[in-house]
This record gives structure tokens, sequence and C-alpha cells, in this order.
């Protein structure tokens, strides 16, 4: 059991801020945004892959009663955009690039008659090879996607070359040698589909220029300032004459980390003189949104007699699509997910993202690293099977442990990875793996990094002795911004509900990397201790000077500042201090400091050694129909290191919906191209799970303290939806002896493998193919 | 477009609207009635989010008619209860920590609503719950706390006032 919790708001089950408002129907979102004389704004799509614009008339759209304005690439600054490759036009030029690419955009006075317009658009296109397979896009005589792919600004870091938007390395020791010497050498290639975030609120941004010719966007996007930084790329506009609201967000998941529409409503607003909106519909989410990459991942590993890991070599190929997007961050990212949380003395680990004449895609929660852990998992226990050792064993023979380094060479502390396989294993029962007839257990185990990236907020103390957070980090759903306002109340001495959270406003609040990368109750947390310091200081200052003592005797508590009988309520010191100082407003800042790694190790890595990593172990048992291949998820555990559990309800709800999302991805998530078309655009055919695909999932909170962190939190919310796809894929495996490596699990995978197999021949498990060496 | 007369009954007050014939109750809540409560996604009956309560029963708003609810009571988030003034459903969502993104939440508060008033006096069991609300997808929580919440709630109206 837990230690007693020796805080008074940290640490505690208490109700986020938001709830009230969001069980009343009154929280406000992206999609609620309605002003004045709005307009409404549809795309012109490309119907086509690849191809030049031989023909574009827009007239026939313009002469269409209700249509205020309709502009395609020859109206706008020809600029292109991008987080790492600023590769993307915010419409086409010359050329498309994949099916859905805007390509025209037409305001109108009402939804219906902006579509009558966008189909009335008349367009010719010839076309051009197109490459849809990113192993094919590698070939030397394969259609380039960008012709012009060397004049683009990118990241110094990144290399670049034709159809690869960017290739990583991680290396250390010598693979070749090692694996000349190992006893054996496992050789497997998984590959994961194209999956969506599948937020429940579309993306949605409404713009309307002003008289000063600033303009304000009203967003649902993660990153407000990285939105108008972008906005300022594309419009060639200073960044302070953008302002950029988010009202409230419907999920994102780091869907919704990129630009979306909020370019196109302002280009269109601009044109047409009023204000417009644009709301994503469900085809072009699942079409032309910024999904999670496809990934083929081939690992090679090198293992001792022992079953001591020896050499891992690893080919990563993330099939970006037609636009870099995420994909440079993400294919380097899982260098280290596939070298996972052991120790391997020699590593060759090459990243590639690489284009594909398919939709862009973006970031979804732990980007690279449910992909990554489900190749290197998954082999795991593959050799685990073939040398005879225990799953569980092989892992704990492995595992990092405090004082180990990372693949960089970074120094590792607070490593906790043993103690969450024992607990997973311990909680699922794993002594008896295969309980029954198509009845196996799985495990996995990860580690993830809490993102960096600089956090700025202002707190200011009320008249009323609440506290206001503001900060450009929004609240995407997590709860992680509740949790650094339980960070800020417990530093201010203050109870929970008496801290609000400012309106996200890029005219208002300070900067902050924002909602993404399991960072933001960590570095908002941090910010907003580093503010309190300050104003405990002042209030204890104003205190002391009333009281006539020294202001290190003045403690905050329970609203009060006070020194042996002294007393004053902060809300006393506030009102006074507005009154006769102008307020109390502190400046907290943070960023979590770049670990030391060993460059030598790296090259053209943009995130090579991870902050405060996290370790987590995951285990499942599932039943499988032999004779319907339908698999259900009988029992769920996930045992997480969060350093420090801020709020064990909001973390628990992170995990809930992490593995959820894991077994979705796992089982049945996939948006399925036929030559570049997706063929499954509705959520009919795209499935997520309901409530009766997820079992109910047991939650253990394992605290090892981290240095950076407040009170030793660390990153929570993307870790969980790493390890449900080996663990369900492992757990399958023990269920029936299937192996599967090609990502959804489905029961016609599972049936076509049993009937080839035959009924009564039960072969061994997995498939190594040990390699010549 | 030929434009409906329309007298809608929502969250017990009567509204005069002027439809056209293709208009989806969704559309009318949010564009007419201002009832931004009613979330819009998919627009195919699939997500749920635009849940409310016609006749008591749970419909998907999006793919209703507007023209069909004539004479007909209907329920949105904004009937359910308000601040100060909260269901126990509300309120058992805000303690279970069931509300993430709360994109979803107005539908499967409603959802939830419509199961629990079939069932007067009975606590569903975790797999009833889950059945009664397949319809409507989270993507935050993995619904747990959505269940352990529903069934709260239930445990609370049964109990006498």
């Amino acid at each position: 059991m837990a230690l007693p919790n020796r805080f008074a708001v940290v640490g505690h089950r208490l109700p986020r801020l938001d709830a009230p408002a969001k069980v009343t129907g009154t929280q406000t979102y992206g999609t609620d945004v309605i002003l004045p004389g709005m307009l409404y704004g549809k795309l012109f799509r490309s119907p086509v892959p690849h191809a030049l614009i031989r023909r574009l008339d827009v007239r026939p759209a313009l002469a269409i009663a209700g249509v205020r304005a309709v502009i395609t690439a020859a109206d706008i600054p020809n600029t292109r955009y991008g987080p790492a490759v600023k590769d993307m036009p915010a419409l086409a030029t010359d050329r498309v690039r994949y099916i859905g690419e805007p390509v025209a955009a037409v305001a109108a006075t009402s939804v219906e008659i902006a579509e009558r317009a966008v189909a009335a658009i008349e367009a010719e296109f010839e076309p051009l090879p197109a490459v849809f397979e990113p192993e094919a896009a590698l070939a030397p005589d394969a259609p380039l996607l960008h012709p012009d792919w060397a004049r683009y600004q990118a990241l110094p870091i990144l290399a670049r070359a034709g159809n690869v938007a960017s290739h990583s390395r991680i290396h250390h020791g010598d693979v070749a040698a090692a694996f000349a010497q190992c006893f054996r050498v496992y050789e497997h290639r998984f590959t994961t589909p194209v999956v969506h975030a599948g937020y429940t609120e579309p993306r949605a941004a409404t713009a309307r220029w002003e008289g000063d010719g600033s303009l304000t966007v009203w967003s649902n996007g993660q990153l407000p300032y990285e939105v108008q930084a972008t906005l300022a790329d594309i419009l060639q506009l200073p960044v302070s004459l953008i302002r950029v609201l988010v009202p409230g967000i419907g999920g994102g998941f780091g869907g919704k980390l990129r630009i979306a529409l909020e370019h196109h409503a302002a280009l269109l607003s601009r044109a047409a003189g009023r204000p417009v909106k644009l709301v994503s519909t469900c085809e072009e989410e699942l079409t032309a949104a910024h999904p999670r990459q496809a990934s083929i991942i081939t690992l090679r590993t090198g293992i001792g007699r022992d079953g001591t890991l020896l050499a891992k070599q690893a080919r990563v190929v993330m099939d970006c699509g037609a636009y870099a997007g995420s994909g440079a961050g993400t294919a380097a990212v899982a260098l280290q997910i596939v070298a996972g949380p052991y120790r391997t003395p020699n590593l060759l680990l090459d990243g590639f993202a690489v284009y594909t004449n398919k939709v862009p895609t973006g970031s979804f929660r732990a980007t690279a690293g449910p992909m990554g852990n489900f190749a290197a998992e998954s082999q795991m226990d593959i050799i685990a099977d073939d040398l005879g050792i225990d799953p569980l064993e092989l892992r704990l023979r492995n595992v990092v442990r405090d004082g180990d380094s990372g693949p960089a060479g970074e120094p590792l502390s607070a490593v906790s990875v043993e103690e969450c396989l024992r607990k997973a294993a311990h909680a699922i029962g794993w002594h008896d793996r295969r309980p029954g007839p198509g009845r196996g257990k799985g495990i996995a185990c990860g580690w993830w990094m809490t993102t960096g990236g600089s956090s700025g907020v202002y707190v200011k103390l009320n008249a009323d002795g609440t506290a206001t957070l503001s900060s450009g980090a929004v609240e995407l759903g997590t709860g992680a911004l509740s949790g650094a306002c339980q960070v800020l109340a417990e530093e201010l001495g203050l109870p929970l509900d008496a801290i609000r959270i400012s309106a996200v406003d890029t005219a208002g609040v300070p900067y902050d990397y924002g909602a993404q990368g399991s960072r933001t109750a960590f570095s908002v947390g941090n910010a907003a201790r580093a503010a309190a310091a300050t104003l405990r200081q002042r209030i204890a200052g104003f205190a002391a000077a009333r009281f006539g003592v020294a202001p290190e005797r003045v403690t905050l508590a329970q609203g009060h500042a006070v020194a042996g009988t002294e007393s004053i309520a902060i809300a006393e010191v506030a009102r006074l201090i507005q009154l006769a100082g102008g307020g109390l407003i502190a400046h907290g800042t943070f960023i979590a400091p770049a670990p030391p790694h060993d460059a030598a190790r790296v090259d053209n890595h943009p995130l090579p050694a991870w902050n405060t990593p996290s370790f987590h172990a995951h285990a499942a048992e599932v039943s499988v129909d032999t004779e319907t291949g339908e698999i259900i998820v009988e029992r769920y555990v996930v045992a997480q290191d969060v350093g420090f559990a801020i709020n064990p309800t909001g973390i628990e709800g992170q995990i809930e919906g992490g593995v959820a999302q894991g077994l979705g991805q796992a089982l049945s998530e996939e948006i399925v191209f036929h030559e570049g078309r997706v063929v499954n655009a509705n959520l009919t055919d795209y499935k997520m799970p309901t409530a009766m695909d997820v079992p109910s999932i047991e939650s253990i909170l394992v605290e090892h303290a981290s240095v950076a962190g407040p009170f030793g939190a660390k990153g929570v919310g993307e870790p969980p939806c790493i390890e449900p796809l080996a663990t369900v894929a492992n757990a399958v495996a023990a269920a029936t002896c299937v192996r599967i490596t090609d990502l959804p699990i489905t029961a016609e995978k599972i049936c076509r493998r049993l009937f080839e197999r035959g009924a009564d021949n039960v072969p061994p498990v997995g498939q190594p193919s040990p390699a010549q060496v | 477009m030929n434009t409906i007369p329309l007298q809608l009954q929502v969250n017990g007050e009567a509204h005069d609207v002027l439809v056209e014939p293709h208009w989806t109750l969704l559309h009318v809540l949010r564009q007419q009635l201002g009832l931004t409560g009613t979330k819009e996604n998919c627009l195919e009956a699939e997500c749920g989010v635009c849940t409310v309560l016609l006749d008591g029963k749970a419909v998907n708003a999006c793919i209703l008619l507007a023209v069909q609810c004539r004479g007909r009571t209907i329920m949105t988030i904004e009937g359910l209860g308000r601040p100060g003034r909260l269901h126990p459903l509300q309120q058992a969502f805000i303690e279970h920590g069931a509300a993430q993104c709360g994109y979803c939440i107005p539908g499967m508060l409603l959802t939830a609503k419509s199961y629990l008033d079939e069932h007067p006096g009975e606590v569903p069991d975790p797999a009833a719950v889950r059945e009664a609300i397949a319809g409507t997808l989270c993507r935050c929580t993995g619904y747990q706390k959505i269940v352990d919440a529903i069934r709260a709630a239930a445990t609370r109206m049964r109990e006498p006032a």
C-alpha cells in the first residue's frame, strides 16, 4: 500500500477543475465558436495521388449565390511550412502529392453552399507516377515526391535525401563482431498500419481579421504558440499580429499538434472580409488529417547462451506520407524504443522517415512508441520461447537498472522497469501463463520520455484569496493542467478549488512548448512552483512587515500567512497589495536541462537523450476462439512508474484511456489504402474500441521519484498506449501459438493462420529465424 | 428552400422554429436554438456524441430530422442539470473522474440516463452498463471511470431521497 500522503493537495484524488463545465455541456470547444457574420469554409481536395495541376477554374464556384470567396495557391503567399521540414504548401501549387490534398478553398454563407461550390470547381490533373509503399519509395529509381527537397528549409540536424525526409542513427560498439559471437541471432520484420488519433471533436478553426490588420484565430489545436508561429510563416505576418485562442479541445492525443485548418480559415477570411469557420468532416479526418505513421521495423538481435542481449540492429522505416510532418522525430525516437529498457552493449539503429503519395502523417500519443515497442517486445517473446526461457525471466535478465546508460550513453536514474515487470506479472498471475485452451497471458515493458521544452506561467493572486494560473499549455482532456494546479495549490497553501485557470490566448498567456509529450503537469507544474516561490516570498514579506517579524518566520497554510500567533488571510494580503502595489503577479519559468549523452553515439537525431524517462510494464490475459478467431481481452494490468502520483484518479484515467487506444491499435484499427485512396473513411469501417471491447484495467502506480519533476513526478500521459500492442500480441501467441507480426491482430488473420496450421498440428511458438553466422 | 414552421419541446420549453425539411435535430439544436452542449462529430450515428433524449429515449440527433420531432419532448444536456443543481449522474461523473476532454460526455450522460430510467431501482452490473453505452465512443477514458460513475449514480438514485 502507498505511504500516507504528507501533502495537503498533491497526491490526492481531487476532481479536476473543468469537470463541472464538462458534465453540464457548458464547456466551449473549437467546434462551438460562432461569430457575427461568420462564413463557412470548405476545401477542394485532390482526387488523385500524384499529378501536376494542369487547369484549375474556380469561376463556376464563384458564380454560386452565397459564395463569398474562393482561393487557390495563386491568391496566397508562396510559402511552405512544417515542424521539421518546411515542405507543405497551404494549398497545392503546381502539383498534388496525395488524395485529399487541399487545392482550393471556398467560403460561403452556409456549409451546404460551400460544398456545392467545391463541387463546381473544375480541375485537370496530369498524372505522375505514384509511390505508395515506403520501401518502394527508397528505391533509387522511385518517383521523387519533392524534386525541390534540397531547397526546403529544415532543422539543421536532419539528414535528408530525395524521398528520405530524415535519417537518424544511434550506434555503439560493433554489432557485426558481436553477431559473429552470439549463440543465436534472430531477425524479424514487423509492420503496423496508419491509425487515427480518434479524438471525438473534429479539427475546427475560425478566423477573423481585425481593423488594425491583426488576425484572431480560434483553434482547437494543442499548441497555440506553434499555430501562431506557423501562421506567421504562411501569412508572412509578425507573430504579434496573430492572436490564437483555444476555447476548448475535444481530445487531441497528438493528432491536433500541427496546424490543421487555421491557415485556411485565415486565408479565406482575408479574402472574404468576414470571419470564416472550417470544421473537418469525419471523412476528412480519416483521409486528410495527421494520423500515425505506418511502420516497417526489421530487428536483428543477437543473444548469448544464457539469454543475455549482446547486439541489436534495427531498420525502422516510418511512412510519413506526402509531407514530413512529425515523421523525422518519430523515426528518430523509434530508435530508443526498439533498443528498449535493456542493457545492450552493441547497437546499430537506423530510422528513416520516407515520403509516399499518401496522407501526410503527424503525431499520435507516444509517436513511435507503440510501433517500436510492438516490434521489440514481440521479438523478446519469440526469442524467449525459442531459447526455452520464460519471457518475464528473459526481460529481467536484461533490463536496465539504476546507474546503467541509455542508448546514447546517457546515465539513467530512478529506473524501475524491474519493479514494474514484477508487479504486472504478479497481478496477472504470470505463474499460470497458459491457463486453459485458447487462453494465454502476455507481458511487455518499455520506457518513454518526459518531453522537455520551456514553460512560462503567470500566477496572479486574486483579491478573493484565489490564484489564477495563466499558461500557454492547453487542457486537451488529460487533466494535466489540473495536475499543475494541484502543484500550485500545494505550494501556495490553498485548496485546489481556490485555483482558477485563465483562458488560453496568446495575447495574454506566456509561452509554453505545449500540451504534448507527457510534459504538461511536469513542466507547467515546475513553472507554477517557481511562480509560487516568488509569490510566497512577497506574501511573507508583506505579512512579516505587518507582524513585525522576519520574513523567514512566515509560513503559508490553509489560505493564511502565519507567524506565531499572528495571522492574515492571503485574500487580505492580495487585496491590500492590489490597492497599494498594483496587484500580485509572478512569472514562473521552467525548462528541463538537456540530459548529458555521448554525442559520438548519435547521428542526426533531434532527441538523442530523453528527459526524465518513465518505465512501465503491461500484462494481459486473452481468450481466443479458435473457430472464429475472435480475441477477447479478459484482463489487463498496467504497472507504470509515474514518479509521484499528483492525482491518482487522473493518472488511472490516463492509463485506462491509453490502454484502450493501444488495444484498438492492437486488434482493430487500420486506415486501409488502395493505391493511395482510403477505403474505410468512416467510423463504421474504422473500428475504435467501444465500452464492450475494453476490459476493466488494473492500474498499479509505481513511484520512483524523479529528480526534476514536481514532487518527483514523471511524465504520465503517453506511455499507457505504448505497450498494449506487444502485450496483446504476446498473449495471443501464448493462447494460440500464432505469432502475428503485422498489426492489427484481426480475427481473420488468426483464423487463416490456424487454418493453415491445421487443427492437430501444434507448432512451436513463434518463428525464429536463426541467422547464418 | 421551403421552410416549415415547427414547435419543439426542448428541456421543458416550447420553441417555435422555421426549419428546412432536411435539417437534422442536431443542426436545429446547435444552430437555431444555440444549445451547443449537444456535440457534433461523425454525423452518421457512429460516435454518439450528439445523443439526446427523445421522449426519454436516447437517440442520435445527427440522423434525426427536426420535422420528425414535432409534438415530442426533447432533453439535451442543458436540461439534465446545471451547476449547483446537478443530476446524480453528473455528480458521479465529476467525483469518479469520468470526464476527460468531455466531448462525448453530454451524449454519454444522456445515454446513461435513458438506460437507468428504463431500469428504475436497479444497479446494473458493469457488463450491462458497457452494453448500454456501447453506442457512444469515448477516446479518453477507456470507459472504466464512466462505468464506475454510472453504477455509483444508480446506487445513489435508488436510495430514498
